[in-house]
């Protein structure tokens, strides 16, 4: 017990002194968390408002691939992008292993399906009387898809918010596709396997409370932005 | 009716959402500025044609005419001339003000929206200070109701359609809502349909009373509906038998299960009706309600023979004459040959 205290009390330490090793790894996974979230939500909302919204043949099927995307497992993700990313791989060429652009398309793959899925399940459980509202209250067809989106806003908030979830708390991505390299594309999560393995707890736990800190600040913002807007 | 004097002009439309067609009206011009009311049972196509005429859904045969000219769902023509108010309207995630305002602003039409606003509301007796600020979900049933008419309303629509605008909200919300649309016609001539089952309520304020029945209109006039089954008799007229043991007696039906309608201008009413002079179908019943038409004079006055309500229109003279009141036993009486006829299967009067 003595050493998960001794552990606590050194992870506060390292982040009130600005340990450069620990901020690295948080830094890192900003980045590569801020790189995948906005390429998945700039892709994944408009495609989930499209499969909640429309009604187009293979609808259903595409419906039942996106679905299964969403247990993808993360080290599943990291061995196909590492296939494509490695030197033998179809792009070898971008150079893109061990660096955090290729972790972020890793985590694009991984919070794509959870942005799509949920976002068009906002949509289709959005009241059918609010198309009827609003072509009342004389939308033009754009205005109906940007009127129709807004409303569904918390829906799409907890899509968005389900798969930062995922990107920051996932491993296999990052170890695989980043390979954990010190001070470049070392993550909070892969810190805190290593950390662990290596008997030293008190980064681990520094960087722990920081992914808590993290997310209790994101909730934090969307329960304020749920009451603003 | 020629096309040019009608705000809608309705050619041979027909409407389904699966196989079955859920509304088929051959021909229905409405005049501009008039008040017209839609009565029918559920299911009945009251909501369907309202969602037509206000260009939600386009009809899958036929043409809708707006002001002599065909219009669809975005039309230009109609976007902001025509607004419906369907029967559980939706108050966007917005606050009370947000939602009255978004129909002015969609128009680019945002000079004093805050008053605007307020006047709309105002209208549907809810006020200001106390509403604009709140949150859809801070409402109950029959204020997001107000709150609905009133973001149309505040459009100053050409065209209001209300689709049950009354039902299911409390006592002083419906006479708000009543008392809100009426102004619309007052003060700016728009146009008014109104669904409901208050048909009370719409022989007072309506210039014209359309019954919807099977997606089909029935009429004009007011009718009463018979449902089958039907028997033969012996005397090869047919039969139904009416709780209470009554019979009413038509002609031979399309089939057993076909819908009769007799129209209340073809039933009379009398103290005593002589049998051996009249025939078939003098039933005995109760009055239990006298309802003044707006456009006629005349009293609709509702009969009932069983549990089965008749409807006839009787002359002003007769009601005094006659001393009727609710409550009264009358003898009321059609002539068999005077039934109409729907099969339900292909919804046409014969």
């Amino acid at each position: 017990m003595d050493f998960i205290l001794a552990g606590f009390r050194k992870a506060i330490e390292l982040l009130l002194h600005g340990d450069a090793e620990t901020y690295s790894a948080i830094f890192a996974t900003v980045r590569v968390s801020s790189y995948s979230m906005t390429v998945s939500l700039l892709a994944g909302v408009p495609l989930g408002f499209v499969l909640g919204y429309f009604r187009f043949p293979g609808r259903k099927q595409v419906r039942i691939v996106v679905d299964t995307l969403l247990s993808l497992p993360t080290v599943f993700i990291g061995l196909v992008v590492y296939a494509f990313l490695s030197q033998r791989g179809p792009l070898g060429a971008w150079g893109l292993l061990f660096t955090l652009p290729g972790i972020a398309i890793g985590q694009t793959i991984l919070a794509l399906p959870v942005v799509m899925a949920l976002s068009a399940s906002a949509v289709e459980n959005m009241d059918r009387q609010l198309r009827i509202t609003l072509i009342s209250l004389g939308v033009n067809r754009r205005q109906l898809l940007f009127s129709s989106l807004w409303e569904v806003r918390h829906g799409v908030l907890a899509a968005a918010l389900t798969a930062y979830g995922r990107v920051m708390t996932e491993v296999g991505i990052s170890m695989m596709v980043g390979g954990n390299i010190k001070w470049h594309t070392r993550t909070m999560t892969t810190a805190i396997a290593l950390e662990t393995n290596k008997g030293l707890f008190a980064m681990g736990i520094a960087l722990g409370l920081v992914l808590l800190a993290i997310a209790f600040a994101v909730n934090l913002s969307v329960s304020f932005l749920r009451k603003r807007v | 009716m020629t096309v040019k004097d009608a705000v809608y002009q309705i050619n041979d439309v027909l409407h389904r959402y699966a196989v079955e067609p859920v509304l088929r009206v051959n021909s229905l011009a409405i005049r501009q500025a008039a008040i017209v009311g839609l009565i029918g049972p559920n299911g009945s196509g009251k909501s369907t044609l309202l969602r037509l005429l206000g260009f939600i859904e386009k009809p899958r045969r036929g043409e809708i005419l707006f002001k002599g000219r065909p219009a669809g769902p975005f039309s230009k023509a109609v976007r902001f001339r025509v607004t419906l108010l369907s029967q559980e309207p939706y108050l966007m995630r917005r606050t009370v003000f947000k939602n009255i305002a978004y129909g002015l602003e969609l128009r680019g039409s945002r000079d004093n929206l805050r008053s605007r606003v307020a006047e709309a509301l105002s209208w549907v007796g809810l006020p200001d200070e106390v509403f604009a600020d709140r949150q859809w979900s801070e409402l109950s049933g029959g204020e997001a109701q107000r709150v609905a008419l009133a973001a149309r309303l505040v459009l100053k629509p050409e065209v209001l359609l209300l689709d049950e605008p009354t039902a299911s909200v409390d006592a002083v919300s419906v006479e708000r809502i009543k008392a809100a649309a009426l102004k619309a016609r007052k003060e700016w001539g728009t146009t008014l349909l109104i669904a409901s089952h208050d048909w009370q309520w719409l022989y007072e304020v309506c210039d014209e009373v359309l019954q919807l029945f099977n997606g089909q209109l029935v009429g004009p006039g007011r009718m009463n509906i018979v449902l089958g089954p039907w028997q033969a008799r012996p005397d090869g007229y047919w039969q139904k038998v009416l709780s209470g043991g009554q019979e009413i007696v038509t002609t031979a039906p399309p089939a057993a299960d076909a819908v009769a309608v007799v129209d209340s201008d073809r039933i009379a009413v009398a103290d005593a009706i002589d049998s051996s002079k009249a025939g078939k179908n003098i039933l005995k019943g109760t009055i239990s309600r006298l309802v003044l038409e707006k456009g006629s004079r005349s009293t609709v006055t509702t009969v009932l023979v069983g549990a089965m309500p008749f409807a006839v229109r009787v002359p002003p003279r007769q009601i005094e004459s006659l001393n009727l009141y609710p409550g009264r036993e009358i003898d009321i009486y059609f002539s068999p040959n005077s039934v109409k006829w729907i099969h339900p299967g292909d919804k046409k009067t014969s």
